[in-house]
C-alpha cells in the first residue's frame, strides 16, 4: 500500500454528518426499542409468569409449602382449604409439587430449545449460503422430517434409547431443527445475494468465514425470535412426553406425569390433581409465547 | 396549453380560475416510535389548472410527502399537523372518509415511481383497466370500450393485446404509460406524479415524458411533478420549487429559476452537477458541506444557514423573509442576501489529473479478448457478452454506458471474475492471462482488482464497524498483521476523509456518501492497480455524487489507479472518463475517447442515448426517438442486434448481417453498417 498518512485536508466534508449526534440517535433508538418491549403488557404478564416458574425451579424445595415428595396426609382433599390446591392420590400436597415441577420442565426445554436452534442455524446457514444441489437435497431431507410426527418419533425414540434427561433434549433438539433450519434459510437467502458477500469472495476469503462470520451476526433477529418461540414448544413437547409416560418416573412431581398420574381420576370428580399441573403447563407455554411475540414485533416492526 | 414554459404561469395570474391545487402553510409530521417528527414545515404553493409545477430536492426534504399530502395519501404514521390542501376549492383536510374516496376517485390521480408495484402481479391489464372505470359508474361495455381509448391515447399499439397480458409480460415503460391511463381515467383535475420515471432507462424515460408531454396538449388537468433529476423537472414543469428541509427555499419559473437562482441551496444544487460537458481535468466538481438536518430536529432560523457560504449573523438570529423577484408574485426567495447569491465563489480547484488523449502513451493494464459470457437458465442459453475486446491503460478511466440488459455489470463481474468468461475468452492483467474465477487467482491479482458498488447499504456488513471492514480487507488483500493492518487502515480512513471516530461506527450510523467512501476506501485497501465502479453514484445525491466523484478523481490521480466505471448518467461519465464504451445488448457497439463519442459522429444508438438525457441546461438539441422496447438478450434479433429500434436503419443489410467492430478514426470504433462519412452527414457533424 502506498498511501501515506497525508494531512487530513481543512476543507469542511461535504458528507460528514454530525457523528456525535447520530450515534446518539442509535443510542437512543435501542433505549426506545427496550421501553417498547415493556411497554408492550403481553411481555411484562409473559416474563413475570416465567420469572415466577424460574424462581419455583431454582429454589424447588427450600420454597414450597410441604416437602414435594415426602409430604403425607389424607389423599384427595378437596383443594381451598388447608391445602389450597387439594392432596393427589397419596396424600401429597398439590401446590408444593406443582412448584416443584417447573424443575423438571425448565431444565430439560431450554437446552432442547437451544440446541435445537443451534442445530437448525447451522442446517439453515448451509442450505441458504451454497444453494443448488446441497440445498435441495437437505431441503427433501427436512421436508420429510416434517412430514413425520413428531411425538410419535420421540416416543419411539425414548423407548428405544431410554428415558434419561439427556436423551429427550436431544430428542427434542433433532425434531425441531429441521423446523427451525426453514426460517434461517430464509434469511441467509436474501443475505447471500447482497453485494458484501460478493466483496467478501472478492478479497478471497472461504466459505465458512463467509458463513459464520459476515452472514451470521447479520440474520442474528430470527434466530433470537426462533429461540423464544422454540423455548414455549419445548415446554408443551415435554409435558406431552412426560404425560404419555417417558418423562422423569414417580414419584417426580413432573407436570405430565402428575396429570398423568390424576387423570384416572377424574371421572370419579376429582378434577384437581389434573387440572393444576395442567395450568402450571398452560401458563408458562403462554407466558413464553407472549414474550417471543413481543420480541418479534418488536424486532421486525 | 403549450409547451413555453410562461404560458401556465401567465394565465392562471390573468384569468384567476380556482387553483387546482393550493397548498396553504402544511405542516406534516411522521410518528416515530410515539415522537412526532415534522417533514414539512410550512409548505405553500398553487398550481393553477393545465399547469405543470414541480418540486425538487435532495432525498428527506420532504418533496415525496408533500405529493402524497396533496391527496392527503400519507402513510399510517403520518399526520398533517397544520395547514390547509386545496383541490379545485375543496379543502381535503376537512373532509371524511367517505367524501376522500370519492375525491381520490375522481378528482385526482398519482402516478408512482415504480408502475411495477402499482399493478397487481396477478390480475390481467385489462381487467385493472376496466376496473378504473366500472369505478366511475360504468358498465362492463362501456368500461371496456373506455379502457381500450385509454390504453391508445397512451400510445399503446395494440391495446387489445396489451390488455389480455399480465404486468409482468410487459416492459417497464409499458406499465408506466398502462398506470398512467389509469390515473387519467377518471379525467382528474389533479395528477400526481412521483418520480415518474426513476427505474426506467434513457431512452423508455424519454418515452414517457414525451407522452406526458404530449397529454398536457390534451387535458387540463394540473400536474405536480416530484424528481430529483432537475433536467426532467426543467423540459417537463412550467414553474418548480427548490425545497430544503421541509421547506420551499426558492420558487418560480422553471428557466428563471434554474439559468438564475436566488438562493444558495439552489445555486449549490446547480453547480454539483457535472455539467456544460465539464471534465474532470478543467476543475473538481462543487460540493455542499455539512448535511441536512434530520427530520424533527430544531431548525436555526435559516434551514440553510449551517451549509450557506454566504451566511452571516444576521441569518442566524432572524428568519430570512420571503423576497419576491420582479414582478411576478410566485417568484421568490428564502434568503437576507438574494443580491449576493451570484457572488457565491465558484471555489473549484482544478484536480491534479491529466486526461488522456491518446491512447498509446499508456501500458495496458488490463485486456480482454474475445470475452464472452452465456448463462443458461431453464434449458436456454443467454448471450450476456458476446466478443468484447478492451484494453484498459494504466490510470485510465473506462467509461462503460448502456441500459438495463445491455451487459455492462455483467462485464464487470466478468473481469472481476465473479463469474467466469465462456471458453475461448481471455482476461490478461498486466500481460498474463487471468483465472476465469476469483477464488483461482492468486493473492496478488485479487489485490489488484477491486470493486465499488453501487448500493452501499448492501455492500458494506452491516454487522461489522467500519475498522473491522477495513482491517480485514488490509490483512487478507496484503497479508499484513493485525496492527500493521490497523496502522494502514487508520492512513487509508484519513486520506479519504474518514475520522477515526468514524472507523468505530455501523455502516448504518453513517450518511449514503460516508458509506460509500467506507465502500471506496476497502476497495483502495490493497493499493489495487483496477477498480471497477458499478454506478457507485447512482444511489446518492447530486451534491455528494460531486464529492464522491471528486475523490475518485483525487485518487487516481495520486495513484495511477485505472477504473472501469459503469454508468447510465452521460453527464458523469463526460466528466470522469478518458474513454467510453457504448453497450447494448451484450456488444460493444461503439468505444472511443471521450470527446469523440460525445463529439460524434456516433454510432446511431449512442446518438439516441445521448439525445434521451433530459437537460437541465435548457439547450435545444434535435431528439432522437427509439420505438418498441429493448430485446432480452436470450432471443436476440437477427443482423445488427440495435436494428428493430434503429432510426437509421437500413432493411436488407442490417437485418442480415451483423457489421462488426471497426475503427473508423484512430481510437474510435463503431459497430455500423452505415459508413462514418454519412453519419457525420446525418448527424449535423462538422
Amino acid at each position: 500500500m502506498s498511501l501515506d498518512p497525508e494531512p487530513v485536508p481543512t476543507v469542511v466534508d461535504p458528507v460528514t454528518p454530525n457523528v456525535n449526534v447520530v450515534a446518539g440517535e442509535r443510542k437512543q433508538a435501542r433505549r426506545e426499542n427496550f421501553r417498547l418491549l415493556i411497554k408492550r403488557p403481553g411481555f411484562v404478564i409473559g416474563a413475570l409468569v416465567s420469572l415466577f416458574w424460574v424462581v419455583c425451579a431454582i429454589f424447588g424445595d427450600a420454597i414450597t409449602p410441604y416437602d414435594p415428595l415426602n409430604f403425607r396426609t389424607t389423599k384427595h382433599l378437596k383443594p381451598f382449604g388447608k391445602y389450597i390446591f387439594g392432596t393427589d392420590q397419596s396424600g401429597r400436597d398439590i401446590v408444593s409439587r406443582v412448584m416443584a415441577g417447573a424443575r423438571d420442565v425448565l431444565i430439560v426445554a431450554p437446552p432442547a430449545a437451544i440446541f435445537g436452534v443451534l442445530a437448525g442455524t447451522m442446517l439453515g446457514l448451509i442450505m441458504g449460503y451454497f444453494g443448488g444441489w446441497v440445498d435441495s437435497v437437505l431441503s427433501r431431507v427436512v421436508d420429510a422430517f416434517l412430514a413425520l410426527p413428531v411425538l410419535l418419533i420421540a416416543l419411539l425414540a425414548l423407548v428405544t434409547l431410554g428415558k434419561s434427561r439427556v436423551v429427550v433434549i436431544i430428542v427434542v433438539s433433532i425434531l425441531f431443527a429441521p423446523v427451525v433450519s426453514r426460517t434461517i434459510r430464509a434469511a441467509v437467502l436474501a443475505e447471500r445475494d447482497l453485494d458484501y458477500v460478493t466483496s467478501a469472495r472478492l478479497r478471497g476469503e472461504g466459505s465458512i468465514f463467509i458463513m459464520f462470520r459476515e452472514i451470521l451476526p447479520n440474520v442474528s433477529g430470527p434466530i433470537v425470535v426462533e429461540l423464544t418461540v422454540r423455548i414455549g414448544y419445548a415446554v408443551f413437547t415435554i409435558a406431552t412426553l412426560s404425560f404419555l409416560g417417558v418423562g422423569p418416573p414417580p414419584p417426580s412431581p413432573d407436570w405430565g406425569a402428575q396429570v398423568s398420574d390424576g387423570y384416572g381420576v377424574l371421572s370419579a370428580g376429582i378434577w384437581w390433581p389434573t387440572i393444576f399441573p395442567a395450568l402450571a403447563i398452560a401458563t408458562l407455554v403462554i407466558a413464553v409465547n407472549l414474550m417471543a411475540d413481543a420480541v418479534q414485533s418488536v424486532l421486525e416492526g | 396549453m403549450t409547451d413555453t414554459p410562461m404560458s401556465g404561469a401567465s394565465t392562471a395570474t390573468l384569468n384567476k380560475p380556482p387553483a387546482a391545487l393550493e397548498i396553504i402553510d402544511l405542516e406534516v409530521a411522521y410518528i416515530v416510535r410515539g415522537v412526532p417528527r415534522e417533514v414539512l414545515r410550512g409548505v405553500s404553493f398553487t398550481v393553477a389548472p393545465g399547469e405543470a409545477f414541480g418540486l425538487v430536492s435532495e432525498s428527506g426534504c420532504g418533496k415525496s410527502t408533500s405529493a402524497y399530502a396533496a391527496l392527503r395519501y400519507l402513510p399510517r404514521n403520518g399526520r398533517i399537523t397544520g395547514g390547509k390542501v386545496m383541490v379545485d376549492g375543496d379543502d381535503i383536510t376537512a373532509m371524511n372518509t367517505s367524501q376522500l374516496q370519492k375525491f381520490r376517485a375522481t378528482e385526482a390521480s398519482m402516478v408512482y415511481q415504480d408502475p411495477g408495484q402499482a399493478l397487481n402481479p396477478s390480475v390481467r391489464v385489462g381487467r385493472q383497466i376496466i376496473e378504473s372505470f366500472t369505478l366511475l359508474g360504468q358498465n362492463k361495455s362501456q368500461a371496456h370500450e373506455s379502457a381500450l381509448k385509454a390504453l391508445h391515447k397512451v400510445r399503446i399499439a395494440a391495446p387489445e393485446s396489451v390488455m389480455d397480458r399480465f404486468p409482468f409480460q410487459l416492459s417497464g415503460g409499458m406499465q408506466q404509460r398502462v398506470v398512467i391511463a389509469m390515473a387519467l381515467a377518471c379525467d382528474p383535475k389533479l395528477l400526481v406524479l412521483d418520480e415518474p420515471t426513476t427505474g426506467l432507462d434513457a431512452t423508455v424515460e424519454a418515452e414517457v415524458l414525451d407522452l406526458v408531454r404530449t397529454l398536457r396538449q390534451e387535458s387540463d388537468a394540473a400536474i405536480l411533478m416530484i424528481a430529483h433529476n432537475l433536467g426532467i423537472i426543467r423540459n417537463m414543469c412550467d414553474r418548480v420549487g427548490v425545497m430544503y428541509a421541509g421547506k420551499i427555499v426558492e420558487q418560480g419559473v422553471c428557466a428563471d429559476v434554474f439559468d438564475n437562482p436566488q438562493h444558495p441551496y439552489t445555486v449549490g444544487l446547480l453547480r454539483s452537477l457535472p455539467r456544460h460537458g465539464i471534465r474532470k481535468t478543467d476543475r473538481a466538481l462543487a460540493t455542499i458541506p455539512g448535511i441536512l438536518p434530520l427530520i424533527g430536529t430544531t431548525l436555526p432560523t435559516c434551514v440553510y444557514v449551517d451549509r450557506c457560504p454566504i451566511a452571516t449573523d444576521l441569518c442566524r438570529t432572524e428568519v430570512p423573509p420571503v423576497v419576491t423577484i420582479g414582478d411576478d408574485p410566485g417568484r421568490f426567495t428564502r434568503c437576507h442576501y438574494p443580491d449576493r447569491v451570484k457572488d457565491i465563489p465558484e471555489d473549484l480547484a482544478p484536480v491534479g489529473i491529466s486526461m488522456l488523449t491518446q491512447r498509446a502513451d499508456q501500458p495496458d493494464v488490463l485486456e480482454l479478448s474475445h470475452v464472452s459470457k452465456t448463462f443458461r437458465q431453464r434449458g436456454h442459453d443467454i448471450p450476456a457478452l458476446v466478443d468484447v475486446e478492451l484494453e484498459l491503460g494504466e490510470g485510465e478511466t473506462l467509461g462503460i454506458v448502456g441500459e438495463s440488459g445491455s451487459g455492462k455489470s455483467t462485464l464487470a463481474k466478468t473481469m472481476l471474475g465473479i463469474e467466469a468468461a465462456d471458453d475461448g475468452g481471455q482476461v490478461s492483467l498486466d500481460g498474463h492471462g487471468l483465472e476465469g474465477v476469483a477464488a483461482k487467482r492468486s493473492a496478488d491479482d485479487k489485490r489488484s482488482m477491486q470493486m465499488v458498488f453501487q448500493n452501499p447499504d448492501s455492500a458494506l456488513n452491516r454487522a461489522w464497524s467500519v475498522r473491522r471492514i477495513l482491517v480485514r480487507s488490509v490483512r487478507k488483500l496484503t497479508g499484513v498483521g493485525a496492527d500493521e493492518a490497523n496502522k494502514r487502515v487508520e492512513a487509508l480512513a484519513a486520506h479519504l476523509r474518514l475520522t477515526p471516530r468514524h472507523l468505530d461506527l455501523k455502516p448504518r450510523q453513517l450518511s449514503g456518501g460516508l458509506k460509500q467512501r467506507v465502500a471506496i476506501a476497502r476497495a483502495f485497501a490493497g493499493d489495487p492497480r483496477i477498480v471497477v465502479c458499478d454506478e457507485p453514484t447512482s444511489a446518492l445525491d447530486v451534491s455528494v455524487q460531486a464529492a464522491i466523484l471528486n475523490l475518485l478523481a483525487d485518487l487516481q490521480a495520486q495513484q495511477k489507479t485505472s477504473y472501469v466505471f459503469i454508468t447510465h448518467d452521460m453527464g458523469v461519465v463526460r466528466y470522469l472518463a478518458d474513454r467510453i464504451a457504448v453497450m447494448y445488448l451484450g456488444r460493444i457497439q461503439e468505444v472511443g475517447l471521450t470527446d469523440d463519442v460525445f463529439k460524434g459522429p456516433h454510432h446511431p444508438y449512442t446518438e439516441a442515448l445521448l439525445s434521451a438525457v433530459p437537460n437541465v441546461d435548457g439547450e435545444e438539441k434535435v431528439r432522437i426517438r427509439l420505438d418498441g422496447e429493448i430485446p432480452t438478450p436470450a432471443n436476440p434479433p437477427s443482423g445488427c442486434v440495435f436494428h428493430p429500434r434503429c432510426p437509421r436503419v437500413i432493411m436488407g443489410v442490417c437485418d442480415v448481417t451483423e457489421p462488426a467492430l471497426l475503427e473508423v478514426a484512430p481510437n474510435h470504433s463503431m459497430r455500423c453498417h452505415i459508413p462514418v462519412e454519412e453519419l457525420r452527414v446525418l448527424q449535423n457533424i462538422e
